[in-house]
């Protein structure tokens, strides 16, 4: 199989769709081309070309679904493939079994749906890549004589999707994902430091490099790491914080957009049961989109998702009240909902998932010198690290970077730490939202059985969380 | 791959596996001698995958797979460069090699870009096992429904979020102009559980368990410890409470341990990171890193391991090896590429897989048992403070520096647990922590079958309740 930019693959599929009646296919031919660059310390530790792609069947038949896949995009070898589906699902049904039901009406994807940038990435040669990082890299290491190690890395995943439905889904679908990640160790009298920058997008560099570039990165992961050698410690305890868009990110991310995943929510977590409830400030709409809102170029933007569903705007909280969960079809239908274009597979032998795109919370009214102004005793915080949400609501993030806020005023760098809360109850501590948007969590992956692009963002909120520390 | 196609009719026959990938590492290597590279090492894999999720009660999705991989590694005049296919024609192996050549061109010369010698591998670890071999798609999901009711039939109030069995059949191969052949192949079968306990408005935290298991005994024992540890984890997370802030011990399960300490030691003591600067380990070889009675070996030979192997990802025979021994800093782990910076030799941890340049790391770490008895005589030890049981959080493996949540935790009150606890954050730094280890407990359990470990009691830690 060619894997170069392809032609149109929904015809061929189309011809190997092979129903039995009553039962529902769909075929997803999923290419994805990854090139990727990383040096550190002014070594090539990789310089890399892959190719993985192929057709993913999935079948629901007989009260269960049946997945299969094969590389070869061609029609017997699909319907081998949906041969070998179809026989998992019937090997799982059971006499007893009441069914998955009819799918709920959905708006299926029909057409060729192309995000900005892949052309212009494509006739971007490895070569100038690879010299650039390099150079990245090197100027990064350079920037202070504390600096041990430097690493740099850049990618661009192109991704080409066809995906054919038997009830009238046919979409083909082609975007771009670059990344440029920089970071540095810095050390002095037996301490070492790291500071680092990553960013994520979906188009070119217009929309990776928006808010900086990479020469700015560089220089920001440098001083990160050599001030933080001379940084305290942060005092543990329960704070009001000034969370970045980017730590604004990880918390509707991780500690909302998990616990709302229908398939979460089926399971007990804490967003069970409680649509139309209050569950945070007044100040907080916060959003799950496959559009990149605000500003272009979001890292998880889609325009149609792993079910041939169009992937549209979920309110998940309207102005404090729970208002939507995330689905899939068959979440939808146990739901007796619209599914809200969410299912989401990272390659081809993969089945989809309930799976967050671009979450956020909308923009509000303050200024961040406000914010700041209004805050007597607290913290601001930015630079994410890893995040994780539990069943009950209770989350934890890492950042990289803390101040001190005492008497409205801004105090010296400390050492990053992890904070904690519980969702609803951090949410209903909002006390102000910023009016300046930044999209900020596109690099990385999210994890859930499968790696997953996602982006995150919103402006500057104020709010109460458990601060991790000296006590 | 030697298979059938038709998912309820699987075989596997693992020694003509075998053969398959080596003739499509052979061939990839092959093709990129003939395109002009000075030197190639291709990497082959295959796998049948036949897995089983449920979500709560409901089987979610049956899935029956054949998927291969084939990766290769070019160096010319000491310039490297990789690519990979899962197409295994004879179009995409010319593709892959002109990109592989294509990168090495335009790289830079590194003197360490050097594939490793051809070592032979005497070793068969023998992992393919006749009635997994044979097992058929109806049998794996027969054993998800049993393990999913019998986990739900252990207390009306547990959840499941997902409970996965994944049965795998693979084979792979390592073939370099080095004069390097190394074939492998295996079966097992692994499980996971995902939930928690909700009792009216009480929602408990997560918890998961599960491991592998290369054979179907094995793999009855497994559900059985699983079902056991995650009942006892998602119920016991009921009803939360706030902890205490203090300064002092910590009890860490032999997750948590491997998690906040030996997993980000262990990455500290690899060559490379102690080459680039980014390693408090550099120059403390024979030095005294941690307490006395801490032993870390990485052990490619436990048959309970996941990282069992007999050769690594460059095809370099694999043994157990020593990194922490009473307390002192043995040895750095290499790969091939460390080594050659160093003038020395692999120590057989090459890691990953056909998609990528082989990176470093551990295949099977265990920590030896200390003295402290067990779980129960860990918790007099402790008399009162916190026990964490799984750790979420993040470590810097440079500076040592971590910080996190206590998830599945408890609070330990004159030797007993009295309470589970929330919003319970604590940290410190590993490397000023190891040497203030108080305990380990007398038995080293299975961490998920990715390691061993002894429960350990740690002194000097921050601990920050809500």
């Amino acid at each position: 199989m060619q894997t170069d930019s392809c032609n149109d693959p929904t015809d061929i599929l189309q011809e190997a769709l092979n129903a039995d009646g009553g039962e529902h296919v769909e075929l997803r031919f999923h290419s994805k081309r990854t090139r990727s660059i990383a040096v550190e310390k002014g070594r090539v530790d990789q310089a890399r070309l892959a190719e993985h792609a192929g057709v993913g069947v999935r079948v629901q038949s007989g009260g269960a679904h049946g997945f299969a896949s094969t590389s070869a995009l061609e029609v017997g070898a699909i319907r081998e493939a949906l041969d070998n589906a179809r026989s998992a699902a019937r090997a799982s049904a059971r006499k007893d079994s009441v069914g998955i039901g009819d799918l709920p009406p959905a708006e299926l994807a029909r057409g060729v749906f192309e995000e900005a940038g892949c052309h212009e990435l494509e006739r971007r040669p490895i070569e100038e890549s690879l010299e650039w990082v390099l150079a990245m890299e090197a100027r990064t290491r350079a920037a202070s004589k504390s600096i041990q190690s430097a690493v740099c890395r850049y990618s661009e995943v192109f991704e080409e999707k066809g995906i054919v439905t038997s009830d009238g889904a046919k979409a083909w679908t082609r975007l771009v994902r670059p990344e440029f990640a920089t970071s540095a160790v810095a050390s002095k009298d037996g301490d070492i430091q790291r500071g680092a920058r990553s960013v994520g997008a979906t188009g070119a560099w217009d929309c990776l490099f928006r808010r900086a570039d990479a020469e700015q990165f560089s220089e920001e992961a440098a001083s990160m790491a050599v001030n933080l050698l001379r940084a305290g410690q942060v005092a543990g305890g329960r704070k009001r914080v000034l969370l970045s868009p980017s730590l604004v990110g990880l918390l509707t991310h991780e500690a909302i957009g998990h616990t709302v995943e229908a398939d979460f929510v089926a399971a007990g977590s804490c967003a069970q049961g409680r649509i139309g409830e209050q569950v945070a400030s007044e100040l907080v709409t916060l959003c799950d989109s496959g559009a990149s809102e605000y500003l272009p170029g979001a890292g998880g933007t889609l325009a149609v998702d792993d079910e041939g569903i169009l992937a549209g705007r979920t309110e998940i909280i309207r102005a404090g009240v729970l208002n939507s969960y995330l689905h899939d079809r068959r979440s939808a239908a146990e739901f007796g909902v619209t599914p809200t274009g969410n299912a989401r597979a990272w390659e081809y032998d993969d089945a989809p998932l309930i799976r967050m795109r671009n979450t956020y919370i909308e923009p509000g009214t303050s200024s961040l010198e406000e914010m700041i102004a209004e805050t007597a005793d607290g913290l601001m915080l930015d630079g994410p690290k890893n995040g994780q949400a539990d069943a009950n609501g209770e989350f934890m993030f890492g950042t990289l970077q803390a101040w001190p806020i005492v008497n409205g005023k801004r105090g010296d760098l400390l050492r990053g730490t992890n904070i904690s809360g519980t969702a609803f109850d951090v949410l209903r501590s909002v006390s102000a939202v910023g009016k300046d948007f930044e999209w900020d969590l596109g690099s990385g992956h999210c994890g859930k059985g499968q790696p997953m692009k996602v982006d995150a963002g919103g402006p500057w909120v104020a709010c109460e969380v458990l601060v991790g520390g000296q006590v | 791959m030697a298979h059938s196609t038709q998912a309820s009719e699987v075989r596997f026959d693992g020694q003509a596996a075998q053969e398959d990938q080596s003739s499509h590492a052979e061939a990839l290597m092959r093709a990129a001698l003939n395109a002009g590279a000075g030197e190639a090492e291709a990497v082959a894999q295959g796998s049948q995958i036949i897995s089983v999720r449920f979500e709560g009660e409901e089987l979610k999705l049956t899935s029956a797979d054949f998927g291969s991989a084939l990766g290769l590694r070019v160096l010319h005049d000491r310039r490297m460069g990789f690519a990979s296919t899962n197409q295994v024609g004879t179009e995409a192996r010319e593709r892959t090699a002109q990109g592989a050549l294509g990168l090495a061109k335009c790289s830079p010369a590194d003197p360490a870009n050097v594939l490793p010698d051809c070592h032979p591998v005497t070793r068969d670890v023998q992992a393919c096992d006749d009635a997994l071999s044979d097992m058929p798609v109806e049998a794996v999901v027969g054993r998800a429904r049993d393990l999913v009711a019998r986990t739900l039939a252990v207390d009306p109030r547990l959840r499941l979020d997902s409970c996965e069995v994944v049965l795998r059949r693979g084979a792979g191969a390592v073939h370099s102009s080095a004069g390097v052949e190394a074939s492998a192949s295996s079966t097992s079968m692994s499980l996971s559980l995902f939930g928690m306990a909700v009792d009216g408005d009480d929602v408990g935290g997560f918890d998961y368990w599960g491991g592998h298991a290369l054979d179907v005994p094995s793999f009855e024992l497994l559900a059985e410890e699983s079902i056991t540890h995650f009942s006892r984890a998602a119920l016991g997370n009921l009803n939360a409470q706030a902890s205490e802030s203090y300064t002092g011990p910590v009890l860490f399960s032999p997750s948590a341990f491997m998690d906040v300490f030996i997993q980000p030691l262990v990455s500290a003591a690899s060559a490379i990171a102690v080459q680039r600067g980014r390693s408090s380990l550099a120059g403390k070889l024979g030095q005294v890193i941690a307490a006395d009675m801490l032993n870390v070996t990485d052990d490619p030979t436990d048959r309970g391991l996941m990282g069992l192997c007999a050769f690594d990802r460059e095809g370099v025979p694999t043994q157990p090896f020593d990194v922490i021994n009473q307390g002192v800093l043995q040895a750095y782990l290499y790969n091939g590429y460390a080594a050659a910076v160093d003038g020395v030799s692999s120590t057989g941890h090459a890691s990953g897989g056909a998609r990528s340049v082989p990176g470093l790391g551990a295949h099977g770490l265990c920590v030896g048992a200390g003295q402290g008895g067990r779980s129960a005589d860990m918790l007099k030890h402790l008399d009162r403070g916190l026990l964490v049981g799984r750790f979420s959080g993040s470590v810097d493996p440079a500076s040592g520096d971590f910080s996190g949540v206590a998830k599945s935790s408890r609070w330990v009150e004159a030797g007993a647990v009295v309470r589970p606890v929330r919003e319970t954050l604590f940290g410190g730094n590993l490397f000023d922590l190891l040497p203030q280890l108080l305990q380990l407990s007398s038995e080293a359990e299975s961490v998920m079958g990715s390691a061993r470990a002894p429960w350990a009691l740690v002194d000097g830690l921050s601990v920050t309740a809500g």
